[in-house]
């Protein structure tokens, strides 16, 4: 089998990622900082190391700042949750993700907040200029995906930062799919909250993910409780992390997060780009020359993450994933991608589109033989559907 | 006679039966696990014997096919989309309001099967594929619950009982579930009321002399016949006992339960369409599967999928198995469309 559906969750995953796991839950898995003893405190120090290096990652200076937790929805709600007041305006964009696009249309169904949306052009790209014509005084956040998981978009995070920033609206960005796979630093872009899971580009097991704060913004806690530390005190308490990490936490997970981040340093983010880079231009330049098959998004690999979302004329995307997988042994994924509206922004809704995703074991082979199976599979007429 | 017993009275006075077995009878409960042509008829058949409790569990809608064989529907049922399993409960209950009628309307999986089973005394197999029989075959085995088995197409029949810990159980009798399409189905191959009617009738009767009491006289062969031909045979089934025998009941491995075989159907998002995963049994013979279809399925096959319609609905076939069936966002409906073709 072939996996292409790295945008979902990234596999295989190192095997230091596994041994790490392993070695942490037969040796030293006590509960992270609740005891004194020797198996709690190594625990402590794994969760501790797993902190550093997600903000090795990021260009934290702080490793305090980054709020360890189950995912990127986790850490995306415990912002909406912990920032968002009635009254207050937000501003997404339609490129969004359920993660993001749910919360916000609860609290605004519920009456809490009013929400715009930035219109995008034929690609996905959010237009800055728009953003900002958006802003108003009331507008708390703004709330976007660094790049879309059913496109691979890369949105223009620079000038939409400093449009925020200048019109003071606090910057969450959801960077699910450029952690680990695009260069991310938070010193060079002025976001003040991102949020990213550690199962994709990180390359740690599910379960585990990660809010990063800047300093001098306050999240307010969501999920309150037990932290280790401070039990005298009846509230929970206010200094980062403990404040947003109430509840034992994945530690197993964090441990093989913490091998995944030191694999993605020691390979390079840049080198990990050149790679996943590479192989889309090559599954662009392979798709270009199918008769019937739309690319959707960019035809430009600099422009992209590693996921390509395409459609062939007259098949329903699932049809081509289930012959893929049946006929060819290629795992890729169909439909909505949890992303209704993004298909919706770019003419796909509702059957959606197939979307092949790279990841840093892809190889050029791999590649060959999804454009192989699609040339083969475009040859084919199938009839229009009956039902 | 006491006065509740009036009803039986020509039952009760066979000496097989007496007051003692009705009254057995009376507090004994059934599961009818699929309710076709097998589960419909012997459901009434035991209803009106007097058992206490009969649940009904089908995941699909009466369909003007199933009319000339499955007694206990009519025209009305097939007019409006109507479960099988509220049919037969509705039926059922005019048929002899003594006895509590449930319905469960549902596609039987792992997830609602051990509950079903463990609520009931006894098992009565009406499933229409191989994967639920399995499923059904474990839970019983595991429950120590008789399974009465049975099985028709064409003008073919047979019946088996799993008595648990004293019989040879579904899995001894078939090892391993035919490659998908590979079987003929009363869809593809036809069926004669008759016959799924005898095979039901037997399964009540095997049914029933388990719940009077009688486990010893149930007969522990294989029992297969032709109603056309008027050819019968008896089979002995052996137990495969030991450490390297029959995976569920000498090992104890429940594969179907505890969800290392078989899988959910998935409803894809806003599609009107259902996903059904591929069967256990290997790859499909798309080629066989549309050697059986009617010639006004709408067939179209490439050398990646066969499609052809199916009671209003569009199956799209795959050849490791797996189907979208377009036009219901029904699990339990995509899954029994893509039985009556496959047998799976």
């Amino acid at each position: 089998m072939i996996y292409l559906d790295n945008a979902a969750t990234t596999f295989p995953k190192p095997d230091a990622v596994w041994d790490a796991m392993d070695r942490f839950a037969r040796n030293d898995a006590g509960n992270p900082g609740r005891s004194g003893h020797r198996f709690a405190t190594a625990a402590a120090a794994q969760v501790e190391g797993a902190r550093e290096e997600v903000a090795q990652v990021i260009g934290a200076p702080d490793p305090s700042r980054v709020a360890l937790c189950l995912n990127a929805t986790d850490a995306l709600s415990m912002v909406f949750h912990g920032v968002l007041h009635p009254g207050d305006h937000v501003v997404t964009s339609r490129m969004e993700h359920n993660s993001v696009v749910r919360p916000l249309n609860a609290l605004a169904r519920a009456g809490v907040i009013t929400v715009d949306r930035v219109p995008n052009d034929a690609a996905g790209v959010v237009d800055p200029d728009a953003l900002a014509a958006l802003l108003r005084p009331t507008t708390r956040l703004v709330a976007m995906t660094w790049a879309s998981n059913a496109f691979g978009t890369i949105q223009p995070v620079q000038a939409i930062a400093r449009h925020a920033k200048a019109h003071g609206a606090m910057l969450l960005l959801d960077a699910s799919q450029a952690v680990g796979s695009l260069p991310v630093d938070v010193a060079e872009v002025p976001v003040d909250l991102l949020a990213f899971p550690g199962h994709k580009g990180l390359l740690g097991p599910m379960g585990t993910g990660a809010l990063w704060v800047r300093e001098g913004v306050e999240v307010a806690p969501w999920r309150e409780g037990g932290t280790g530390g401070d039990s005298t005190n009846p509230f929970q308490p206010d200094v980062l992390p403990h404040r947003l990490e109430g509840g034992t936490p994945n530690a197993h997970g964090l441990a093989g997060l913490r091998a995944g981040c030191r694999w993605v340093r020691e390979r390079g983010v840049a080198t990990i780009r050149a790679h996943e880079q590479a192989l889309v231009a090559r599954l662009l330049d392979g798709l270009g020359s199918i008769g019937g098959l739309t690319v959707h998004g960019s035809t430009n690999a600099e422009d992209r993450t590693g996921a390509v979302s395409f459609t062939l004329a007259g098949m329903d995307p699932h049809e081509v994933a289930s012959i893929l997988e049946s006929a060819f042994g290629i795992a890729v994924r169909a439909g909505l991608h949890c992303a209704p509206e993004a298909h919706a922004a770019l003419g796909t809704a509702p059957a959606g589109t197939v979307r092949a995703s790279v990841g840093p074991f892809t190889t050029t082979a791999d590649i060959d033989a999804l454009v192989a199976a699609l040339g083969a599979l475009a040859t084919v007429t199938t009839p229009p559907h009956s039902a | 006679m006491d006065a509740d017993l009036e009803r039986y009275r020509r039952q009760v006075r066979l000496p097989e039966i007496g007051e003692d077995g009705q009254r057995r009878l009376r507090a004994s409960s059934v599961l009818v696990a699929g309710c076709g042509a097998l589960g419909s008829v012997a459901a009434v058949l035991l209803v009106r014997a007097g058992v206490g409790r009969v649940v009904v569990a089908d995941r699909d809608i009466v369909d003007r096919a199933n009319l000339h064989r499955q007694l206990l529907y009519d025209d009305d049922d097939a007019a409006t989309p109507t479960p099988k399993a509220q049919a037969a409960a509705r039926h059922l209950a005019r048929a002899n309001p003594d006895v509590r009628c449930e319905a469960v309307v549902a596609d039987l999986d792992r997830t609602n099967v051990p509950r079903l089973v463990e609520s009931v005394d006894l098992v009565i197999d009406g499933a229409d594929n191989y994967e639920l029989r399995f499923l059904v075959n474990e839970a019983c085995v595991r429950a120590g619950r008789p399974f009465v088995s049975g099985a028709a197409i064409g003008t073919y029949g047979l019946q088996f009982t799993v008595l648990p810990g004293e019989t040879a159980c579904y899995a001894c009798l078939v090892d391993e579930i035919p490659a998908p399409g590979t079987t003929p189905t009363c869809e593809t191959a036809g069926i004669l009321g008759t016959v799924s009617t005898i095979v039901a009738a037997t399964q009540a009767t095997e049914a029933l002399k388990v719940l009077t009491g009688r486990r010893d006289r149930v007969r522990r062969t294989l029992w297969a016949f032709d109603a056309w031909e008027g050819t019968r045979s008896e089979v002995a089934i052996v137990r495969r006992t030991g450490a390297d025998g029959c995976p569920v009941c000498a090992q104890g491995r429940y594969d179907w339960l505890e969800g290392r075989l078989g899988g959910p159907a998935v409803r894809l998002c806003g599609r009107d369409m259902v996903q059904v995963p591929p069967p256990a049994g290997g790859r499909v013979d798309l080629d066989a599967v549309a050697a059986g279809l009617p010639a006004d399925a709408g067939v179209f096959r490439s050398p990646f999928l066969l499609r052809f319609t199916a009671r209003g609905c569009e199956v799209t076939l795959f050849p490791d198995g797996r189907a979208l069936v377009r036009g219901t966002d029904d699990p339990g409906r995509a899954r029994a469309i893509v039985a009556e073709h496959l047998g799976m």
